[in-house]
């Protein structure tokens, strides 16, 4: 054991070098030094200190744009799965034989995932104006390539014994699909669209940044008009809204099976 | 293509016409290792027959059962069902499949759907895509389905979820869902290795009284010789790929027995290809 | 065939029907309930797919504006680039320093049990003696529930402009996410070679050490790097809020109507994401 160890040790402190350099270059890259933690987690702290007390009677106004978030996320989600699941069964191996077709699918929810929604969002506030339905598109796409590429997933996954059986009874391909494959992966999708919700729910809440509906506006607001006891109260309904979303969404997963 | 059924080995078949017909058939596994899983195969199968295939694991019976229905391409020879060439043309396959019903080792039932849709499912084949989109069926399906059930005495369990049954019963729900395709051939690929011996010989016997009472040719893949014995009326050896004895069960001798299966030692421990 | 089969079928027949009915109405129901909210939420957001197709000539105008995009901008974006990836590795590695600790005090069986004397048999029933476990978690759900971009708005604010703040807001929302999954994680090791290590004497911090900490590493370190990938996503919008990164060329270049190049920055983004999303997937799958 130890032979072996002193055998590697140059190798060790070459890797270990390189680490420690890259690691250092990377916080000169993002001014993270000592001297600037040390400045700056006071003023954080000293942010959070003005947040108390939160100014309770402002979640008169923001539970309004909270709920709005929540609807940005259903509707994101609808979307992302009417537009996620053809793209899925076309990106998969075991139901769509044309490698290019497969290739095309792949590529698309590629792109669908690499842009964020927040850029989606830019975007569609551009081409429809402000307001929350340009949010849920943009959410919309972003999440069709995420829950596209889960849904292929999730069929490349299954059991192909029923498959095989039902391609020997003479059904056709789209029969098959949908007599073998979705009820197999049925579970597996709700359980990944109740995921991504909860997911969503949290992402609509910055959308309102670039101006697309929800909380995020009010939220921006508040921290440019330096109105601290207001920002504690819109990030605890953030919390609040998300806790709850998680637990239901929790005690509905464990219920699918 | 059609040509005369040869001089018959099995006795009280002679009248019924010929429902499977293979011939010359081969097939090569590409790949690193190119394996040879079959080697100019030919049987004929008379119409009503129920006819065993016996073998060790990896003598090519699941191989020769997937090219009867196109499930695998062989390599070369043809294979004739009911008087029609087998091509893998979609089309004239999917027709050729709806007449030809398969069950399997491992069921292969769809275990989140109810016993009726898994037996439902059979009848897809008779179906536009339109209705299946909304996965309707219609009465006369059903009745069909509910009665291919019945014939395996598993209709008390039709409205439950195929993953409560035990296997024995997942395989009788299998056979009816072959069945319910109203098939003239049912290939059954090993469908009681799963099994423990008392269900096993329950599921050969409605595999039997089928081919008995519908007339439907009956092809199963065995590994077991006393199985073999006590239910086929023609057996066919096979053996690395080559069919080494077609007659009927009373003339499995000892010697022939160790032609199938001790020829090559090394082929039983493989997988069945 | 038989009377008796007949009459099975038929019976089993007329029940299909009743079943059948019966998972009509449910289907109704849920189907019903299901159009009304999607129906009620579309509305309150003005779904609305006319202006969508009303906006088609927004967007074509957008992106005939875009393309084809300035490539020669690619070398203005190096730094850019460079600044996005590290603040990802900071923002992950800090994320994983902090959570290694939070995950322990986050799982039941490895967070410290405090007894205050007045915690009598009722209050161990409500389980406060799980008070650093419930406390972590609630501190765990915060950082979680809120996007990392509010984080970055905040510090923004609070220590101004850069990629300083990016890399805090990162570490934050990747230590929720990571010390909460890793909590569950050391909740469900396997309790057997736990009790092996129990028996042959060792303290509770020797079981941690040696049974429990062995057993979640590879988990672990899938998901840290699976962490690593979604930050690298995440550092490229942290810019929209001034927290440095390709995110700030790309509101920048926008601002000032330069969309050739703010093409070049969604170019630029799809493929450090696409490429950090392979070379992780890669990853995971060589340490798993």
């Amino acid at each position: 054991m130890l032979v072996e160890r002193k055998k590697w040790r140059l190798h060790h402190i070459v890797y270990l070098a390189a680490g420690i350099g890259f690691l250092a270059w990377c916080a000169d890259g993002t001014n993270l030094r000592p001297t600037e933690l040390a400045s700056g987690i006071p003023k954080i702290a000293k942010y959070f200190a003005l947040m108390v007390p939160p100014k309770w009677s402002f979640a008169e106004i923001v539970w309004k744009p909270a709920i709005e978030t929540v609807y940005i996320a259903v509707w994101g989600n609808v979307l992302a799965s009417l537009i996620g699941l053809p793209l899925g069964v076309l990106a998969a191996r075991n139901i769509t034989r044309l490698a290019s077709v497969r290739f095309v699918a792949k590529s698309t929810l590629n792109l669908l995932r690499s842009i964020s929604e927040l850029i989606w969002a830019i975007f569609f506030v551009a081409a429809v104006g402000l307001g929350p339905f340009p949010g849920a598109v943009a959410l919309g796409m972003n999440y069709a390539g995420i829950l596209g590429r889960l849904y292929a997933e999730a069929m490349e996954n299954i059991d192909p014994g029923p498959v095989e059986a039902l391609q020997a009874t003479g059904a056709g391909r789209i029969q098959v699909i949908l007599f073998a494959i979705f009820p197999q992966v049925l579970p597996q999708f709700v359980t990944y669209m109740l995921y991504w919700f909860e997911v969503g729910v949290r992402s609509a809440t910055v959308l309102g940044m670039v101006g697309a509906g929800g909380i995020g506006f009010e939220l921006v607001t508040t921290i440019k008009l330096f109105e601290f006891r207001e920002t504690a109260v819109i990030l605890l309904v953030i919390f609040g809204m998300v806790t709850i979303i998680d637990y239901a969404s929790t005690l509905i997963r464990s219920r699918i099976y | 293509m059609n040509q005369e059924p040869p001089e018959t080995t099995t006795p009280g078949q002679e009248r019924n016409p010929t429902m499977v017909s293979v011939k010359d058939v081969s097939k090569t596994y590409a790949g690193a290792g190119a394996t040879e899983a079959l080697r100019n195969v030919s049987i004929e199968v008379r119409e009503g027959e129920f006819l065993v295939i016996l073998g060790p694991s990896g003598a090519g019976k699941s191989t020769l059962m997937r090219c009867i229905n196109r499930l695998v391409e062989p390599t070369s020879g043809s294979i004739i069902v009911d008087g029609r060439e087998v091509t893998s043309r979609r089309r004239e396959l999917r027709a050729v499949r709806r007449q030809v019903g398969m069950v399997f080792q491992q069921f292969n039932l769809v275990k989140r759907l109810s016993v009726l849709m898994n037996v439902l499912s059979g009848r897809l084949a008779y179906h536009t895509l339109w209705r299946s989109l909304i996965y309707s069926f219609n009465k006369e399906d059903k009745r069909i389905a509910i009665e291919c059930l019945a014939r395996v005495n598993m209709e008390h369990k039709t409205f439950q979820r195929a993953d409560t049954l035990s296997g024995g019963e997942q395989q009788r729900v299998a056979i009816a869902r072959a069945l319910a395709q109203q098939p003239k051939v049912i290939l059954a690929d090993e469908p009681v290795a799963s099994l423990d011996p008392k269900i096993a010989r329950q599921v050969l016997t409605y595999l039997k009284q089928i081919a008995g009472e519908l007339g439907i040719t009956v092809l199963c893949n065995l590994h077991q010789v006393e199985y073999a014995r006590e239910y086929a009326e023609r057996v066919v050896g096979l053996s690395r790929g080559a069919v080494v004895f077609d007659g009927p069960s009373g003339k499995l001798t000892d010697d022939i027995l160790q032609q199938i299966y001790y020829r090559d030692s090394e082929a039983g421990d493989d997988d069945d290809v | 065939m038989t009377m008796t089969f007949e009459r099975d079928v038929a019976a089993t027949l007329q029940m299909e029907a009743a079943h059948r009915q019966r998972r009509f109405a449910k289907g109704l129901g849920w189907g019903g309930l299901t159009v009304a909210v999607l129906w009620f939420t579309a509305d309150q957001i003005g779904m609305n797919p006319l202006a969508l197709i009303k906006g088609a000539d927004h967007m074509w105008d957008f992106l005939t504006r875009m393309f084809p995009p300035d490539l020669s901008y690619i070398f203005f974006l190096g730094r850019a680039t460079v600044e996005t990836v590290q603040i990802a590795v900071w923002g992950t590695l800090l994320a994983v320093v902090f959570s290694i600790p939070l995950s322990l005090l986050a799982a039941r069986n490895t967070t410290p049990l405090v007894m205050l004397p007045w915690f009598t048999e009722t209050w161990q029933r409500l389980s406060l003696h799980l008070l650093v476990f419930h406390l972590t978690r609630l501190l765990l759900n915060m950082l979680r529930g809120i996007n990392e971009l509010i984080f970055a708005l905040i510090f923004v604010s609070a220590v101004g402009l850069g990629p300083f703040a990016g890399v805090l807001a990162i570490a934050l929302h990747a230590t929720g996410m990571l010390a909460k999954f890793c909590g569950e994680e050391i909740e469900g090791v396997d309790q057997g070679q736990i009790e092996a290590v129990q028996a042959t004497g060792a303290s509770k911090m020797q079981v941690i050490l040696f049974a429990v900490i062995p057993q979640v590493i590879p988990a672990f370190i899938s998901y840290s790097i699976f962490r690593f990938d979604v930050s690298i996503r995440s550092a490229t919008v942290l810019g929209l809020v001034g927290a440095g990164g390709l995110g700030f060329s790309l509101i920048k270049t926008m601002k000032l109507f330069k969309y050739y190049e703010t093409a070049t920055c969604i170019l630029v983004i799809f493929l450090l994401v696409a490429g950090a999303d392979w070379i992780c997937s890669k990853w995971r799958a060589k340490v798993i």
